[in-house]
């Protein structure tokens, strides 16, 4: 028998009882925003974050809706949160509600902003509810939240709210509430999703009183205790499993293409597996850009994107179902970075576009495990882009965000994720019928690419191609990547393809638009293509079974010729594989 | 007038057949026939008639609960299906909401892309195009076009169509000159649109609804017309209806033409079941409990009332689906779950399950990993030798062996270990449970538990005892509460449309319009199936939110004719429903009208309330004294229990717990602290405490 973990079996059952009710209270809070709150970005792209966190500032639970890069940095608020009222001298009441979103204060970056909410049991407090959400505007130079790419520094990003208390005791803090309204864009939309967000930590805040009332203080943490031990326990046996050494690799984020001074920023990481321990170190990332926010927080960005691949490669939950998300996963692992990088960047250098270096963070960290863990891993992934949309329409501002999904790479034994959100993102696009019915945009295609998919023994995702044509005149902004590198093959797999913006004017002349870019004018009548990212192949393309490039074909991922020059698979013009002369083609390689 | 409801789950088809004058009813079980369900449900029918010595002529209707379609799609064992779809607008099935499934997964697999219900090869598309907010035509339909996707999808031996085009709920025309269109070239297909299965926005979503629709629907509607010809053959004069997930009946007929609507038959009817029994005891606060050997289905009826799952919140089998469906909670929890310490020392009950093939260890059909049921067994809770009513003997030694290795691994004795497969089972209930009421702002304090489902009345008094609900409803034969729950509907049928008109500036007139043409829409499906406008009522109602959210909440209209009076009731009705479920209300907010709906209710046959139990004694009740063991006040303990048999129980005379009661297809448990009694309804009825 494998050797039996030392659990009490009371602790056990416990354990059990208290994981579910814990997660219970997190999938409320989450469920509650999502369906108060107002702008899309929340409620339909559910780019929002709900947890518990401990008096010691440890997360319990997760709402599983939640995307990861905001339920993610949760405790990285708290700890932020206190290091500020600490150096002010200040401390928390019951009914107090703070806000908080300083990127260099554990936050991921400005505009997801935490509603933190102390848990007071007999006077004493005993943890924190929170809640984070991307904000649609928190006056920002220019309107919106994404594509502020020209963000010279922290304080062009929009508001900085270090830790203030939004309710006193219970008391709305009125002058802040004006301020907000007086200064961000659209402010009814915002406030109303900032009190959702209010609301939706006080329920979380009211539950984990109850279940400590019903359960006992000190069983609830004895459990909690238990429940990180055992995610820690069940990744230390994962890193154990692999083979001690250090793995590298590089990856490169875009930048600002039509700047060459900013522009093709390395990332280097290079992973150090020793027994049950991961060290993660980023030295040799490209030094921090001070003045366009490519830089990354480390706190709150840099380490959600690396925890969160460890995660899903080492711990994939197709494999190990479920498994409580709590601050015990991360114990194994540590992450280094050189200050004055991108990845670890000094204040006040701009970090509110950082969405898409972590990303390349993220799957740089998993081309350097795909030489520890070859099965475990996909081949590149393709990256993301947002496009900001605003105008003004009777009297007041509308903004909407459209985040362009990218594409897995090739897995061993499976194709890719077609066309879908990556790595630490995971949000929800809108659906056509719901923009065009609210918005002054029509989306005039939203299919797959064609002839676009990476080769390989498993093929590459395929990105898909977006068209939106402005029925008014509006204003753009673009905060993306994945125009000027190619998502990684492996082990023999074709590499991906890029991603391409394409502004189609009204006179007939098509522009390209690099994947960062400031906001600008847009007419009525003119149009923008988005090509989305094809993820990597995995493997050889000539060990792709024959019958597998057919069906490709017959479903048009991809052409014939490609069958055939690429695969050296031959297809005949109705479908069929022809297998002899597909023999005679790939024997003669 | 003779009714006959059929239940076909997993392992046994569950028959009942009623008569509304004398009230008599009878049950039957018999094994169900996974080939094709409808030979054991018809044989199963043939048996129950010559039992109850019933002439088949002599059925007025027959009620079916089925899950043919929902394991269509759960097997991904449908129709090639093609789709004919706007030009521009190929892959929306493959590409989705562009979310993945698990957020910490690179294996996993998106189930619309791994096993698409169209494949792309299969998927053409025609020029056409119509743009909100009064759906104008930007692009004409390519009618020729058409006409060539339909012959080609034909030529590569496809059977059923979707058509789906965007925007087609604003004006499905240009949808139904396809379908025509279609027809024409090739009447034997199946052929569904888009705006006739979910004439509502979310392109995704419904396009997905109506592939579904058309993967299911040729295996679906020669299931239904077998069953007609089986019901024919045997000499039922009766038609047949067949539960749809919305918790009414639908004709034949419609089903075989939107099988879509019964994914959630089986489930819908023991709502419908468990609350019939309650509500015959003057419960109106409910808490259905239907527990089998799988999973637990979890329901909430207020005032006869049962809520509609929103449609953001209806998968069946990973695929969104937007239909009307009851409420309802589904958790991997039933006798059947597996409990397992895992790698990292977690001790985990379910949502694997045994099932009934090997089953529980003490099954003694080869399953050795130790199950809710084999716990229960451990903790003397369930009669060896009285277990589906003698018919199958457990081996208690086998469940003996099964949990004291399962102690061996957490370092306990095997009872703690029983008992603590329980508390975690009961707990994953509770939780589900809370989700829908404390979490809605419902309090269970106020509610009965009606448990029902074979393992339902086992765990019905500790997972209340977790969630403070008092009381818990065992209905006459709990094992058959779907079938029951049969013969307890309407026919029912909805007619969605979205509006999205804001307070402020809504065109009454134009709702008023909508509404009736709904109206008539409706009427023309109540007369295909020969129910005239005298039989059927209406509820108008309208899924609202404020203005920029993206969920909306249902509120009933009033009926008749909308005026701004109505409409400002609604607007209050929106605010007050938003606080209950938020805990949250914005007042100032403007708010906006996404879909209006009307569902018809056509009032059918029933059964009726059952004669009050004769009552006997517990003399003559007891089977046997034995150890039971529980846990009270935090220490576990061997009490001596006594074995009744249910139906030799005195009426109205409260016994106290601990005590087990037998009967063929159920064992309920009532633990120390609660006592038990036969109400006049023939339900049992557990309270914690005394009975006053």
């Amino acid at each position: 028998m494998a050797e039996t973990p030392n659990v009490r079996p009371i602790d056990a059952v416990t354990a059990s009882v208290i994981q579910g009710a814990l997660e219970n209270i997190a999938v409320e809070m989450g469920w509650k925003l999502m369906r108060m709150s107002y702008s899309s970005i929340i409620r339909e792209s559910e780019d929002f974050g709900a947890a518990i966190i401990d008096r010691h500032g440890r997360q319990l639970c997760e709402s599983k809706h939640s995307t990861p890069l905001q339920s993610g940095p949760i405790p990285g608020y708290v700890k932020g949160m206190n290091q500020i009222l600490e150096e002010r001298g200040q401390t928390l009441n019951e009914g107090d509600v703070i806000i908080h979103n300083s990127a260099y204060h554990g936050a991921s970056h400005g505009p997801d902003v935490a509603f933190i909410v102390p848990v007071f049991h007999g006077g004493a407090l005993v943890g924190y509810a929170v809640t984070t959400a991307h904000h649609l505007d928190i006056g920002a130079l220019s309107p919106g939240s994404c594509g502020i790419v020209d963000a010279m520094d922290a304080y062009a990003e929009g508001l900085q709210f270090k830790a203030l208390k939004a309710y006193d005791r219970g008391v709305a803090n009125e002058a802040l509430w004006h301020m907000m309204r007086d200064n961000i864009r659209a402010p009814d939309m915002v406030v109303g999703d900032m009190e959702a967000q209010v609301a939706a930590s006080r329920i979380g805040a009211e539950r984990y009183l109850a279940l400590i009332e019903r359960q006992g203080l000190d069983t609830v943490e004895a459990a909690a205790d238990a429940l990180m031990d055992y995610s820690e326990r069940l990744m230390r046996q994962a890193i154990e499993a692999l083979p001690d050494g250090t793995y590298r690799a590089e990856g490169h984020v875009d930048g600002f293409l039509d700047d060459p001074d900013r522009r093709h920023f390395k990332v280097a990481v290079a992973v150090t597996v020793k027994g049950s321990e991961l060290v993660v170190d980023l030295d040799g990332t490209a030094r921090q850009c001070d003045d366009r926010p490519i830089n990354m927080p480390l706190e709150g960005t840099v380490d959600c994107a690396i925890w969160l691949t460890v995660r899903s490669i080492l711990l994939d939950s197709e494999s190990f179902g479920h498994i409580p998300q709590n601050s015990g996963l991360i114990r194994p692992i540590t992450i280094k970075a050189p200050e004055g990088t991108i990845a670890n960047p000094t204040f006040p250098a701009p970090t509110i576009a950082r969405f898409v270096s972590g990303n390349i963070v993220a799957d740089t960290l998993m081309k350097a495990l795909a030489q520890a863990v070859p099965d475990k891993v996909s081949a590149g992934v393709g990256n993301l882009k947002v496009i900001a949309f605003s105008g003004i329409k009777d009297g007041g501002h509308w903004v909407h965000m459209d985040i362009h999904e990218g594409s897995y790479g090739g897995r061993a034994g499976k194709d890719a994720m077609d066309a879908v959100d990556t790595l630490y993102a995971n949000t929800r696009n809108n659906p056509i019928e719901d923009i065009e019915s609210h918005l002054p945009l029509r989306i005039a295609r939203y299919e797959l690419r064609d002839d676009a998919s990476a080769a390989g023994r498993w093929r590459g995702g395929i990105g898909s191609i977006r068209e939106v044509s402005f029925l008014s005149d509006s204003f753009i902004s673009v905060e993306g990547d994945g125009h000027a590198f190619r998502p990684w093959g492996f082990d023999g797999g074709a590499e991906g393809r890029e991603a391409a913006l394409v502004y189609h004017r009204a006179d007939g002349e098509d522009i390209p638009f690099p994947s960062m870019m400031p906001n600008r004018a847009v007419k009525a009548g003119e149009r923008l293509t988005l090509t989305g990212t094809c993820g990597g192949g995995y493997g050889d393309a000539a060990e792709r079974s024959a019958d597998a490039v057919a069906e490709d074909v017959r479903d048009g991922y991809i052409s014939r010729e490609t069958a055939e020059s690429v695969y050296g698979v031959i297809v005949t013009e109705s479908g069929q594989l022809d297998t002899a002369a597909t023999e005679a083609r790939r024997g003669s390689g | 007038m003779k009714l006959i409801g059929v239940d076909v789950g997993g392992t046994f088809t569950d028959l009942i057949i009623t008569d509304s004058e004398t009230r008599e009813s009878a049950i039957h079980k018999v094994p169900t026939t996974p080939d094709d369900p409808s030979d054991g449900a018809a044989a199963g029918i043939a048996a129950l008639c010559e039992r109850s010595g019933t002439a088949p002529d002599a059925i007025a209707h027959v009620f079916h609960g089925t899950t043919i379609s929902t394991n269509a799609v759960l097997q991904y064992d449908g129709a090639e299906t093609g789709m004919i779809t706007s030009a521009g607008y190929r892959d929306i099935i493959h590409i989705g909401r562009h979310q993945r499934p698990q957020n910490y997964s690179i294996m996993q697999d998106i189930p619309w892309q791994a096993r698409p219900l169209v494949r792309r090869r299969h998927r053409l598309t025609v020029k056409e195009r119509r743009v909100p907010p009064q759906g104008a035509v930007l692009e004409p339909l390519d009618e020729e076009g058409v006409r060539q996707a339909a012959r080609t999808l034909r030529d590569k031996g496809v059977e059923a169509v979707a058509i789906c085009f965007l925007f087609a709920y604003i004006d499905p025309t240009h949808e139904e000159r396809a379908r025509a269109i279609v027809l024409e070239e090739w009447p034997e297909a199946f052929v569904t649109t888009s705006a006739r299965v979910a004439p509502q926005f979310r392109e995704f979503e419904r396009f997905t609804t109506a592939a579904m629709n058309a993967f299911i629907g040729p295996k679906v509607r020669n299931y239904v017309r077998r069953f007609e010809d089986r019901l024919k053959q045997a000499g039922v004069a009766g038609d047949l209806h067949i539960m749809g997930s919305n918790g009414g009946v639908a004709t034949a007929a419609m089903v075989a033409d939107v099988p879509v609507i019964t994914l959630m038959s089986g489930p819908a009817a023991g709502v419908l079941g468990g609350a019939w029994a309650a509500e015959r005891s003057g419960r109106r606060r409910l808490i259905t409990f239907d527990v089998g050997g799988t999973s637990a289905d979890i329901g909430i009826v207020i005032d006869g009332h049962y809520n509609e799952a929103t449609a953001r919140d209806t998968w069946i089998g990973g695929y969104p689906v937007l239909v009307p469906m009851i409420d309802i909670t589904t958790i991997g929890a039933g006798g059947g779950s597996i409990a397992r310490v895992d790698a990292g020392g977690a001790f985990k009950v379910g949502p694997e399950s045994a099932g009934s093939e090997p089953g529980p260890a003490c099954y003694g059909r080869g399953g050795s990993a130790p199950t809710v049921t084999d716990a229960n067994l451990v903790l003397g809770r369930l009669d060896a030798d009285n277990f589906l009513g003698g018919e199958m003997t457990l081996a208690p030694e086998r469940a003996d062996k099964a949990l004291t290795d399962l102690a061996e691994t957490l370092g306990v004795d095997k009872h703690e270990a029983a008992e603590g497969v329980l508390t975690i089972v009961n707990a994953n209930m509770a939780n589900a449970i809370r989700s829908k009421t404390v979490q809605k702002g419902l309090d269970p304090r106020d509610f009965s538990l009606v448990a029902f489902g074979g393992a339902g009345p086992l765990h019905g008094a500790e997972v209340a005892a977790m969630l403070d609900v008092p009381e818990v409803v065992v209905p006459p034969h709990p094992g058959i509460t779907s079938a029951a729950g049969l013969l307890t509907t309407d026919l029912k049928y909805d007619q969605i449309m979205t509006a999205f008109q804001v307070k402020g500036a809504v065109d009454i007139e134009r709702i008023n319009r909508d509404f009736a043409r709904l109206s008539r829409d409706l009427m023309a499906q109540y007369e295909a199936a020969g129910l005239g406008a005298d039989r059927v009522e209406e509820r108008r109602a309208g899924d609202l939110r404020y203005v920029g959210q993206g969920y909306e909440l249902r509120v009933a209209f009033p009926a008749g004719e909308l005026d701004a009076a109505g409409l400002d009731e609604v607007w209050q009705a929106f605010h007050a429903l938003h606080e209950r479920e938020y805990g949250h209300c914005f007042t100032e907010s403007p708010i906006e009208i996404v879909n209006i709906r009307i569902t018809g209710v056509g009032r059918m046959p029933k059964i009726a309330a059952p004669p009050e139990p004769a009552g006997g004694s517990l003399a003559a009740a007891l089977v046997k004294t034995a150890r039971s063991v529980f846990r009270v006040d935090g220490a576990l303990e061997g009490y001596d229990t006594a074995f009744y048999r249910r139906d030799a129980l005195p009426l109205d005379d409260p016994i106290p717990g601990p005590a087990i009661i037998v009967q063929k297809d159920a064992t309920t448990v009532v633990p120390p602290g609660w006592s038990v009694r036969v109400d006049r309804s023939a339900n049992l009825i557990l309270r914690q405490g005394e009975e006053e």
